[in-house]
C-alpha cells in the first residue's frame, strides 16, 4: 500500500501532460501532424500491437545483449585500468574515445563489419553504453577508504583478495550508478543501430516517420522508454538486493 | 544605461529585427545543396521583389511538416509525400514540379546481368530500401520480397554496395550511380517508373494559408523559380560553383555531370508546351489512386486541391 501511495507523485505529471496534449490537439491549438493526440497514439498501439510487440522484443534482446556486454567488458576494463597508474595513463584516454564516438556516423561502418541484423544493433548498443560503466567502476575502485586498504595490507591480503573482498564491494554503489546510466544509453544505442541495421523499434520508427505517421512514431518511442524503464528498474532491484544491508542509499 | 533603458532599447531593436525579417521568405529543401535544387539557387528572387533564404535539409528533415506549420513559407517535397500529408490534415499545395519524371530507381551491379526490376526480385541478394516509401510497397505488391533480403537504405552512402556484388540499393538515378561509377563499379539502373510509379518530385510547395494570404508573393515565387530553372538548364556552371561552396563534399565534376543527366527528367515534351514545372490533374489523380490502393492514405484528397499551376 505504501509503495502504491509513493507512486502517486509520479502519476500526477503523467495525467496532467496527457490530458493537456489531448485537449490541445482536440481544440486545434496544436496540429495533429506535429504532435499526435495521446488517444491516437493509443489507437496506433492497439492497431499495430503485433508488429510493435514483436519489434519491442527484438529491440529488448539487442539492448539487453549490448548492455550485458558493456557491463562485463566495462567492469573488466576498469579493473584492468585500476591496476596501476601507468596503465591508467596509457589506456584511459582511449576509453574516453567510446564516449565521443558519434554513433550515427559510424553506424554504416558497423553494418559493413557485422552485417545487417542483430550483431550490428548489439554493437551499437555496446559502444554507446560502455563508457559510463568504465568511468564509474574505475572511480569507485580507486576511492576505497585508505584506512580499510591499510587494514587489508596489514593482514597481508593479496591484491586479488583485496580487490574481491574490499575494493569491488566498496565500489558497488558507483558501479550501479554507472549501470543505471548505461541502461538508458543501451536502449538508445540499439534503436540507432536498428535505423541502419534494420529490425525492431528503430525500423518501425523509421518506416512510420517516412509515412508521416506521427502517432505510430510516438507509440514506438513510448515502448522504447518502457524498455528503458524496465532495465532501470532491474538495476534498482539489483541495487536494493546488494546494498540494502550496508549502504545509506538503500536504507531510507 | 540603466536596466529599464536597456530593456527598452533591447526590445525596440528586437522588434525592428523581427519586422525586417517578416518580409523574408524561407525555402526549406529536403537535402543538401546539389543539382536537383539548381534552379532554386539560380532563381532571381530579388528581381521579383522577394527576399528568400534557402534552408538546406538532410536525412529526415520534416520539410512538409515545416511548411504546414509555417516555420518555412515554401518547401521542396515529393508529390506522394504531399498527398499523404493532405490526407492527414496538413494543408499544403504544390506549385511547381521540377522533376516531371520520377528520378528514383534501384541500382545493381551490371555483372549480375539482370534485365528488369522483376528479374532483380527473382534473383535474390540484398536490397537496401526505405520501406516506408510508397514505391517500396508497390514493389512488394508487384514482385514480392520473399527472395530478396530487404535492409534499410543507407542514404547516399554506397560503401555496402561497393563491397558486395549482390547488393542493390535505392537511388536517385542521376546521383548514386554516378558516384559508384566514379569509384569503379559497373552499375546498372532500373527506374522505379518502370514499375508504373511516377509521381512528380522535387516539388515547390507552400501552405494553403500562405497561398490564400499572399497570392502575389506565391506567384512571384513560382515565376522566379521558373526563370531560375530555365537559367540552370541552359548554363548550370555558375550556380554549381555556388552550390559547391555550400556543399563541398560533392566533387565539382559530379555537379556538372548530374546537372546534365537530370535534364531529360525536368524538361519534357509536356513542359515545352505548358512551361517548366507545370502539372496536370491526370497525373495527380493517378498518384492519389495508387496511394489509396497501396493503403498509404485512408481518405483520398481531391486532385484539384493538391496543386496549383500559377
Amino acid at each position: 500500500m505504501r509503495r502504491l501511495r509513493s507512486m502517486i507523485p509520479a502519476l500526477i505529471p503523467l495525467v496532467v501532460v496527457t490530458a493537456a496534449a489531448e485537449l490541445a490537439v482536440r481544440y486545434g491549438l496544436v496540429k495533429s501532424y506535429l504532435v499526435p493526440a495521446p488517444s491516437s497514439v493509443l489507437r496506433a498501439m492497439i492497431e499495430s500491437r503485433e508488429e510493435l510487440l514483436g519489434a519491442l522484443l527484438t529491440t529488448s534482446a539487442s539492448a539487453l545483449a549490448g548492455f550485458v556486454l558493456s557491463t562485463v567488458m566495462g567492469i573488466a576494463i576498469a579493473v584492468f585500468l585500476s591496476s596501476s597508474r601507468a596503465i591508467q595513463r596509457a589506456f584511459y584516454p582511449y576509453a574516453v574515445f567510446f564516449q565521443t564516438v558519434p554513433i550515427i556516423a559510424i553506424a554504416p561502418l558497423l553494418v559493413i563489419w557485422f552485417g545487417y541484423g542483430m550483431r550490428t544493433v548489439v554493437a551499437s548498443a555496446f559502444v554507446v553504453s560502455i563508457f559510463p560503466v568504465i568511468a564509474n567502476t574505475l572511480s569507485g575502485i580507486l576511492s576505497t577508504e585508505p584506512a580499510l586498504r591499510d587494514l587489508f595490507r596489514l593482514y597481508g591480503a593479496s591484491t586479488p583478495v583485496t580487490l574481491w573482498k574490499l575494493r569491488f564491494p566498496a565500489a558497488l554503489p558507483q558501479i550501479l550508478t554507472g549501470l543505471r546510466v548505461a541502461s538508458g544509453l543501451a536502449v538508445i544505442g540499439a534503436i540507432v543501430g536498428e535505423f541502419i541495421g534494420g529490425q525492431g523499434l528503430g525500423s518501425v520508427i523509421d518506416v512510420a516517420r517516412t509515412q508521416q505517421r506521427v502517432d505510430k512514431v510516438f507509440a514506438a518511442v513510448l515502448l522504447a522508454s518502457v524498455l528503458g524503464l524496465a532495465l532501470f528498474g532491474l538495476i534498482n532491484l539489483l541495487s536494493y538486493v546488494t546494498l540494502r544491508r550496508w549502504h545509506a542509499s538503500e536504507q531510507l | 544605461m540603466n536596466r529599464r533603458n536597456f530593456i527598452l532599447t533591447g526590445s525596440a531593436a528586437l522588434l525592428a529585427a523581427c519586422r525586417k525579417s517578416s518580409r523574408q521568405i524561407r525555402l526549406a529543401l529536403n537535402w543538401k545543396p546539389d543539382p536537383q535544387f539548381g534552379g532554386f539557387y539560380a532563381a532571381p528572387y530579388q528581381a521579383h521583389g522577394l527576399d528568400v533564404e534557402i534552408l538546406p535539409g538532410g536525412a529526415g528533415t520534416p520539410t512538409i511538416q515545416m511548411v504546414g506549420a509555417g516555420s518555412a513559407e515554401f518547401g521542396v517535397v515529393s508529390a506522394d509525400e504531399l498527398v499523404v500529408a493532405r490526407s492527414r490534415g496538413n494543408d499544403v499545395v504544390a506549385l511547381f514540379a521540377v522533376f516531371q519524371n520520377n528520378p528514383q530507381g534501384i541500382m545493381v551491379h551490371a555483372s549480375r546481368k539482370l534485365t528488369s526490376l522483376g528479374d532483380l526480385f527473382k534473383s535474390g541478394g540484398t536490397l537496401a530500401l526505405q520501406r516506408g516509401l510508397p514505391y517500396a510497397r508497390l514493389l512488394e505488391k508487384k514482385y514480392g520480397f520473399d527472395k530478396v533480403k530487404i535492409v534499410p537504405s543507407p542514404g547516399g552512402d554506397i560503401s555496402a554496395f561497393l563491397a558486395d556484388n549482390n547488393f542493390a540499393q535505392q537511388c536517385f538515378i542521376m546521383s548514386e550511380p554516378l558516384t559508384a561509377r566514379h569509384k569503379g563499379a559497373d552499375v546498372q539502373v532500373f527506374p522505379v517508373s518502370d514499375a508504373g510509379y511516377n509521381p512528380y518530385t522535387t516539388v515547390l510547395t507552400t501552405s494553403g494559408d500562405f497561398l490564400r494570404q499572399d497570392p502575389e508573393r506565391s506567384k512571384a515565387m513560382v515565376a522566379a523559380v521558373r526563370e531560375g530553372w530555365r537559367a540552370y538548364l541552359d548554363d548550370p556552371k555558375p550556380t554549381n560553383q555556388r552550390m559547391n561552396q555550400l556543399n563541398p563534399s560533392m566533387a565539382p565534376e559530379v555537379f556538372a555531370e548530374v546537372a546534365g543527366a537530370q535534364k531529360p527528367l525536368i524538361e519534357t515534351a509536356e513542359t515545352r508546351r505548358n512551361g517548366l514545372g507545370s502539372m496536370t490533374k491526370e497525373r495527380w489523380e493517378m498518384l492519389i489512386a495508387q496511394l489509396k490502393d497501396l493503403g498509404d492514405i485512408q481518405k483520398a484528397p481531391g486532385a484539384d486541391e493538391c496543386f496549383r499551376n500559377l
